[in-house]
């Protein structure tokens, strides 16, 4: 997966941003066709082959901020204005999540292995003795791979003493987990929808900026606008994503525009109760191992993909779902209740589950912090309430969190067994097909599709490493000192 | 006489910190052990610099003088520049 920081999230932002300050000031549908010129100037060193292509490609990207399917969608001759005008009065579909941009994409090569000039051609030739179909030969002196034998095995990579073995992938293709990712007959990306479960791999993992997640920000800055009652669900990874602590984060929510906050992790709390007695209740019984059942992708990657796990998982809701109820009880029936998360899948639980009037992700609200002009660090501390029963799920976020929480709710720790799935990849979905035949000797099973949790999703800002430094407590306040006194 | 130390300032205004400032923190992770000893760095709030160009964030002031678009990799050079001009 691609690097966090890089040039493509850095104009992500830019755009998003940008798009947000013409829409909070009424002038998105005037103006909005000239920000791929001001966005890309003229004297711009392009990173794409030239200007024209760059500028295609923001307005592409508006389009899909706007929440459009560029891929059925797309009209050339259409000026932003039109779509913006759509969108203004009426709010696009969630479904399918995400969308694919054909002019974008470069058209990779398909996967291969390929002997580079670093072969000496030496003596031993491990890689022709392990090749297992004999694909490999020595034309003057150096090695040379059979494309048509060759499956990809990799093995000669492994043993050439020289790394003179390279692997070129497909990095969309290589991402997705469930093989959804494919090359269409012209040698484009495309998406099988049917089988896609919407953990965002694939759009994190191009570095042309090919696969997009059609956003669900405008819906959701259209209820501000509107003055609506509109609650931020803030999910537990949040913490660490922004200069400033919870409560911090909190008041500069209020200040662009929510009504109020609620942490997800009060949800949470409701989901590790619930799971604690089914565990313990399942054990009890002997009827072998559980799931959770929080990540989103995951009850995708059940439904579309390993059917045979349906009875497996937790009952329980997600920490989203109780959260909306609780925001209902306390705010009112009227309450619009948007999660503002990491997750690009919970935008599909929430048009499977409903109870959710939007979601948008940590890069999205930076984008309404930047658009509004807040600077978290500057904001005084909110009052955060009575946090002390549910303020350990914070850990929900975290990979081995949800373990924990659960298993501390639970009568007896030491005797349920458990076994995290930290991030679902190709290698992980394999394993977990086995499960079928043979189960695991576990009772409870944490999945999270995301390596290292939710601190690591699509939507978030600041890479794990740092996050995880500044969780807790006052420690955000002081992003460079928490930072270095914890090394 | 005793050396004045660099005085490094790297933004953590939201603006900043989002936009790849946050990196800028591992500074342990990428810099010369050496060259961190001679310098003071410290986090600040919004430097201001991005009201006058919208963008260059993330920003950073070394002695006084503030750097715009700072990667880890610039970030390095800067700070290594500064502490040899400081000799």
């Amino acid at each position: 997966m691609l690097e966090l920081n890089n040039q493509y999230t850095a104009m992500k932002r830019r755009i998003d941003t940008e798009v947000l300050k013409l829409f909070f000031a009424d002038e998105l549908e005037d103006k909005v066709d000239a920000l791929p010129y001001s966005i890309i100037p003229k004297d711009r060193i392009p990173n794409r082959c030239c200007i024209y292509k760059e500028r295609a490609m923001v307005r592409y990207r508006i389009m899909a901020l706007l929440g459009i399917d560029i891929e059925r969608f797309d009209d050339e001759q259409k000026p932003l204005k039109a779509y913006a005008k759509e969108i203004i009065e009426n709010n696009p579909p969630v479904l399918p999540l995400l969308t694919t941009i054909s002019t974008g994409c470069y058209g990779c090569p398909p996967d291969q292995y390929r002997i580079s000039d670093a072969c000496r051609g030496c003596f031993a030739r491990p890689c022709m003795a392990n090749c297992p179909k004999d694909a490999i030969s020595f034309i003057n002196g150096q090695a040379h791979i059979n494309e048509e034998r060759c499956i990809r095995c990799g093995k000669c990579m492994d043993v050439c003493p020289f790394h003179a073995v390279v692997h070129i992938p497909v990095p969309c293709e290589e991402a997705c987990p469930v093989g959804a990712v494919r090359k269409n007959e012209k040698g484009v990306v495309e998406i099988d929808h049917k089988n896609c479960i919407s953990c965002g791999r694939c759009s994190r993992s191009c570095p042309f900026g090919a696969i997009a997640e059609k956003s669900g920000l405008m819906p959701v800055v259209k209820m501000i606008k509107n003055k609506e009652k509109v609650i931020a669900m803030i999910a537990p990874a949040i913490e660490g994503q922004y200069p400033g602590t919870l409560a911090q984060i909190k008041s500069a929510i209020i200040k662009a525009g929510f009504s109020d906050v609620i942490e997800v992790a009060e949800g949470a709390e409701v989901t590790a109760i619930h799971e604690a007695e089914e565990v313990q209740h399942k054990k009890a019984n002997g009827e072998g191992y559980m799931t959770t059942s929080c990540c989103p992708a995951y009850m995708e990657l059940v439904n579309k993909h390993l059917t045979f796990l349906k009875e497996r998982y937790s009952d329980a809701y997600s920490p989203m779902i109780y959260t909306a109820k609780l925001a209902r009880e306390k705010f009112g029936e009227d309450a619009k209740c948007v999660f503002i998360g990491p997750c690009l899948a919970k935008r599909v639980e929430a048009v499977r589950k409903g109870g959710v009037d939007g979601v948008i992700t940590f890069s999205e609200l930076a984008a309404i912090f930047m658009a509004k002009d807040i600077d978290v660090r500057e904001e005084a501390a909110a009052d955060l309430g009575n946090t002390e029963n549910f303020a350990d799920c914070r850990e929900f976020a975290v990979s081995t969190g949800v373990a924990g929480c659960v298993l501390s709710r639970v009568e007896n720790p030491q005797s349920i067994r458990t076994q995290p799935i930290n991030g679902v990849d190709k290698k992980m979905f394999r394993l977990m097909k086995t499960w079928e035949k043979r189960a695991p000797e576990v009772d409870l099973i944490e999945v999270m599709c995301c390596e290292e949790g939710c601190l690591n999703g699509p939507g978030t800002i600041v890479k794990p490493m740092v996050a995880k430094k500044l969780r807790g407590g006052n420690k955000a306040a002081t992003p460079v000192k928490s930072v270095k006194s914890t090394i | 006489m005793k050396k004045e130390k660099v005085q490094v300032k790297i933004c953590v205004g939201t603006a900043c910190f989002v936009q790849g400032g946050s990196d800028l923190l591992l500074y342990n992770d990428f810099v010369d052990p050496a060259i961190i000893a001679e310098c003071e760095i410290e986090g600040s709030s919004c430097l201001n610099a991005c009201k006058a160009d919208g963008a260059g964030a993330p920003y950073v002031e070394i002695n006084g003088v503030i750097h715009s678009k700072v990667t880890q990799e610039k970030f390095c050079k800067l700070l290594t520049e500064a502490v040899k001009n400081n000799a």
